[in-house]
């Protein structure tokens, strides 16, 4: 390897200190990090009020809250996971990392990065507030069908309002990392020598500007049609309930594949550094990525199979409902290819990325089960669909976030993180995490809907083990705030390249990095090319 | 490999599927056996949706155990403690297309029954018999089209009593808890019966796994599905699209009877004056929201009617002869149960007894929206009845607000019957804090009506 200048900023280090610092940065890094501490938290508050509903799924029989105040806990566990844990986390990642996975200096449009991050707290704040207004908070579920959404009480604008600045924050973030794509990779780095991180954000960057728009002008009929007079899911005012549900799922649908495709990349950043070999199939995996962003808008109604859609709508739904697993096998395929005849180790971030290619490969099955749409007439509403969800958003995202953690903690902070710690997190939260929600496919066929608080008791067994499962998993994530916590605050000195067979720009940087890197750009030798010639 | 190779290979390996699933998963016929899988059910829709639900099934087993077979191999083989030196292969362009033309191919075998059988669903022609379901907050309402009545079906009271907050009773001492309805859904099996299915205020749906899937209930549109049930029995179900608070409240129970055994069920509902007759031992409940004609004004519900649509001749009280041929029909081994109401309708009606009977019909109706404590919920506009004008004021005004509604409040004249909607403002007019000493009659409601 030849001799290596990165240059290192060592004049003009004069950003604030102390709390102010947070508040005013716009350093990728110090954002990154804002976005991932945002999400830990945002994290454990969603579980929480996972914890409320298993315990009281626990055993038939209204125990430990009222049916309202268990709604409002599944809807609210939805929208701080999904929009709070889920897609701040990946947020944060692509903050930390793509500048320097392209030789960037920065993200293109530093000052709105600080815009996108800080909306947020304000926009929880004020989401979380609702459980305290009288009426309590939203109860009609994440996806806020009206016309029971429209029955909510005070709590009504300021959940739409929260809704939008998550909106908001969302593209603006997207529109940055687009343009700093485009704009600041590293001379000679073609968009098809990018690392397959930087890839799938790009492309999920785009699904986020089509598609978060979509949401607002969804929540902005709901608010017009509470109370600006409008009908527009009034039957009686010569509107449909059910346009609700399409114009909801047309960004619902790409929604998901927002918060699956970020952890594609992740997957495909960390298998090959663990199994010492490049990534199978780099362009494959591209097109990949791309075939599903495409097919996700053409998708959508598989969410609404039994809303009473004409025959040509459902078999053509089906269809392409069907189609998108091809990809995602490609995807699959490709990464067992880079396993093969590669020299695998087991640290704490392949076992993530292991158990990430195993128990997400168990959701996509479930979900080519709910395309059948026969099938379908049984599934929806039921608790198969969600444990489907759950495995792959579980398993699948959040388990691709924490082996990202884990993978890149040690460039983050400068230290190494406790293995033997990394490893109880793991075990712990694969095992239970499969008590939690394999179950939960049995319940869902044998009968029992989805949220319902209370249930005829030949589902007691399974639901009681769910519930244990719940609580374990829950349990088991405080090791992972420890272990993160610790790292940041001390621990064994961390080189440049912690990982033997990692490849990329960031393992050229020292561990932690400088406050500003890459302030000029790489050249070619400095950044190996592990995908072609 | 030629296609039909492997077009041979999968239903060989379909087949093996299969045969290992008769052995090991014996699947449930109804919800009530099923634990793990999904019931076979009773209709031929539900043997097909089962079909195909096993057939996507197995195929995604087999699937997973070769991908998740080579996943395990390669993880032991390639170990680096076990000395594995990495290759350097990174592409191959065969195997990019083997392996996406080799899942196009499984998709499009497994999406041709599937779609057929889609087909078959969809098709509700040449029905015999129609039956209009509205969803309510937190009921449903049968409509028999062709007979002319309709009635409400919610949950049974001993389930209601044991799923209150803390109630203290076990629901394991409740039969069917949760899964019981006052007044079941009666069809015939054998015939093909057209279900319009729609809902009065927001979005529910009608969930019948042992019949094969659901059908959404949508306010202002009518969804249109069939069944046709094979053989006789009850069969339950659940309310499967959030819609509120008791969203998991109103379970959905169909007693399918030989065709025979339906009509002289419906004769019996006809003659019987606006009470329910239950299918499963030909009882009269005269208490409970009635049995509405459609030719009948509401002052009917326990007076005579004045539509044509009961037979002439036929008596208030008097037994209907077929109540003799419903009981052991079925053979059910749960009678419908005795309610609470039925205990107060059979005693003199003075403030105990309504009183007692109010705060049920209060529990199980009212409290949803106007809390158990009777302070109202303002933020979603339930004033409260503590301390309300209205229930303090003039009866008149109480009995107007209760029987025609307002707002999303619902005209509860329609719902209840006499009995109970004074049972209940007797109760609102001296509880909660509020001592109008008031005891409103039956007759008081329906001069009202």
């Amino acid at each position: 390897m030849s001799a290596v200048t990165i240059d290192h900023d060592t004049h003009g280090e004069h950003h604030p200190s102390g709390l102010w610092r947070w508040v005013t940065t716009t350093n990728h890094k110090d954002i990154g990090t804002l976005y991932l501490c945002f999400s830990l938290l945002m994290f454990f508050i969603g579980g929480s009020f996972a914890m409320v509903i298993r315990a009281e799924l626990f055993k038939p029989g209204m125990q430990i809250v009222d049916p309202m105040v268990f709604n409002q806990m599944t809807t609210m566990h939805a929208l701080i996971m999904i929009f709070g844990a889920i897609m701040p986390a990946f947020v944060g990642l692509a903050n930390w990392m793509i500048p320097i996975m392209i030789g960037a200096p920065d993200m293109a449009l530093p000052r709105m990065n600080n815009w996108s991050f800080w909306i947020l707290p304000f926009a929880f704040t004020l989401l979380l507030g609702t459980l305290l207004m009288p009426g309590g908070g939203p109860a009609g579920g994440w996806t806020m069908y009206p016309p029971l959404m429209l029955q909510t009480g005070t709590a009504f604008p300021f959940v739409i309002f929260a809704v939008h600045m998550m909106g908001i924050s969302s593209v603006m973030g997207a529109i940055n990392i687009i343009v700093t794509i485009l704009n600041l990779r590293a001379p000679k780095m073609t968009l098809l020598r990018m690392p397959l991180f930087v890839w799938s954000w790009f492309i999920t960057a785009y699904l986020l500007v089509a598609v978060m728009p979509v949401l607002a002008g969804a929540v902005t009929m709901l608010l017009t049609d509470k109370y600006f007079g409008t009908s527009f899911f009034s039957a009686a005012g010569g509107g449909d309930p059910v346009m609700y549900q399409h114009i909801f799922w047309f960004f619902g649908h790409p929604e998901v594949y927002i918060m699956i495709l970020p952890a594609f990349g992740i997957i495909s950043e960390i298998i090959p550094t663990f199994s010492r070999k490049p990534l199978f199939g780099y362009e494959s995996m591209v097109y990949a990525v791309a075939s599903i962003a495409f097919l996700s808008f053409i998708v959508w109604a598989h969410h609404m199979f039994t809303v009473g859609m004409p025959l040509a709508g459902e078999l053509f739904f089906m269809f392409t409902t069907m189609l998108i697993a091809v990809p995602t096998g490609v995807k699959v395929f490709n990464w067992t290819a880079t396993l093969w005849r590669g020299s695998i180790s087991f640290e704490t971030p392949m076992l993530f990325a292991i158990s990430f290619l195993f128990l997400f490969t168990i959701g996509g099955f479930s979900g080519v089960m709910c395309a059948m749409v026969p099938a379908d007439f049984q599934y929806q509403d039921s608790y198969f669909v969600v444990a489907h969800f759950h495995y792959v958003l579980v398993t699948g995202a959040a388990f691709a976030i924490m082996g990202a953690v884990y993978y890149w903690l040690p460039k983050w902070t400068g230290h190494m993180y406790n293995e033997k710690l990394g490893k109880l997190h793991f075990w712990c939260s694969t095992i239970f995490v499969n008590v939690l929600f394999f179950p939960q496919h049995f319940l869902g066929l044998a009968g029992m809907p989805r949220r319902i608080p209370d249930y005829p008791v030949q589902f007691t067994d399974l639901n009681m083990l769910s519930s244990i499962g719940g609580f374990l998993f829950g349990a088991s994530q405080l090791i992972f705030l420890y272990v993160v916590i610790s790292t940041i605050r001390g621990g064994e000195k961390a080189p440049a390249k912690p990982w033997e067979g990692a490849k990329g720009l960031e393992w050229h940087l020292p561990s932690p990095p400088p406050y500003h890197s890459f302030t000029t750009p790489p050249d070619k030798e400095v950044w190996d090319h592990p995908y072609r010639d | 490999m030629g296609f039909q190779t492997i077009k041979n290979l999968a239903r060989a390996a379909i087949l093996l599927g299969f045969g290992s699933a008769s052995v090991a998963a014996r699947a449930a016929k109804t919800t009530a056996d099923a634990v793990f899988n999904m019931p076979e059910g009773v209709t031929p829709t539900s043997h097909q949706v089962y079909d195909v639900h096993m057939m996507v099934g197995w195929v995604c087993f087999w699937i997973g155990v070769v991908v998740f077979g080579v996943m395990i191999i390669a993880l032991f083989r390639f170990r680096k403690s076990k000395g594995a030196v990495p290759a350097q292969f990174h592409d191959s362009t065969f195997l990019e297309i083997a392996w996406t033309i080799v899942p196009v191919i499984i998709l499009v075998a497994m999406a041709i029954p599937a779609a057929k059988t889609l087909v078959r669903m969809s098709d509700a022609s040449d029905p015999d018999m129609s039956i209009k379901i509205t969803g309510y907050q937190w009921k449903w309402q049968y409509d028999y089209l062709q007979d002319g009545f309709s009635f409400f079906s919610m949950l049974s009271q001993k389930s209601d009593e044991a799923s209150q907050y803390r109630s203290g009773i076990d629901p394991a001492t409740v039969d069917n808890y949760l899964r019981d309805v006052d007044h079941p859904l009666v069809i015939p099996t054998g015939e093909k019966i057209r279900l319009l299915i729609t809902s009065d205020d927001v979005i529910h749906s009608w969930w019948m796994p042992d019949f094969g899937g659901k059908t959404d209930a949508n306010p202002g549109f009518v969804n249109m599905t069939w069944i046709k049930v094979d053989e006789p029995g009850v069969y339950r179900g659940a309310c499967a699209e959030l819609c509120g608070r008791w969203h998991g409240f109103m379970p959905v129970v169909v007693v399918a009877k030989a065709p025979a055994d339906y009509q002289a069920w419906i004769k019996a509902m006809k003659a019987a004056n606006g009470k329910y007759v239950s299918p499963f031992d030909g009882s009269l409940e005269d208490v409970g929201s009635p049995v509405v004609f459609e030719s009948t004004s509401y002052n009917s519900v326990m007076g005579q009617p004045t539509g044509a649509a009961v037979p002439t001749g036929t008596k208030l009280g008097s037994a209907p002869v077929a109540a003799a041929a419903n009981a052991g029909a079925i053979g059910m081994p749960t009678p419908a149960p005795k309610t609470a109401a039925a205990a107060a309708a059979s005693q003199p009606w003075d403030m105990q007894t309504a009183m007692a009977r109010g705060k049920q019909v209060y529990d199980q109706n009212c409290a949803s929206c106007h809390m158990p404590d009777g302070k109202g919920n303002p933020a979603m506009g339930a004033k409260p009845i503590a301390g309300s004008p209205i229930a303090n004021g003039p009866l008149a005004a109480h009995l107007a607000r209760v029987l025609k509604g307002k707002g999303i409040m619902p005209a509860w004249e329609n719902i209840l019957n006499d009995m109970d909607l004074a049972a209940v403002i007797t109760f609102e007019r001296n509880s909660f804090g509020n001592h109008t000493g008031t005891l409103v009659k039956p007759e008081d409601v329906k001069a009202a009506r």
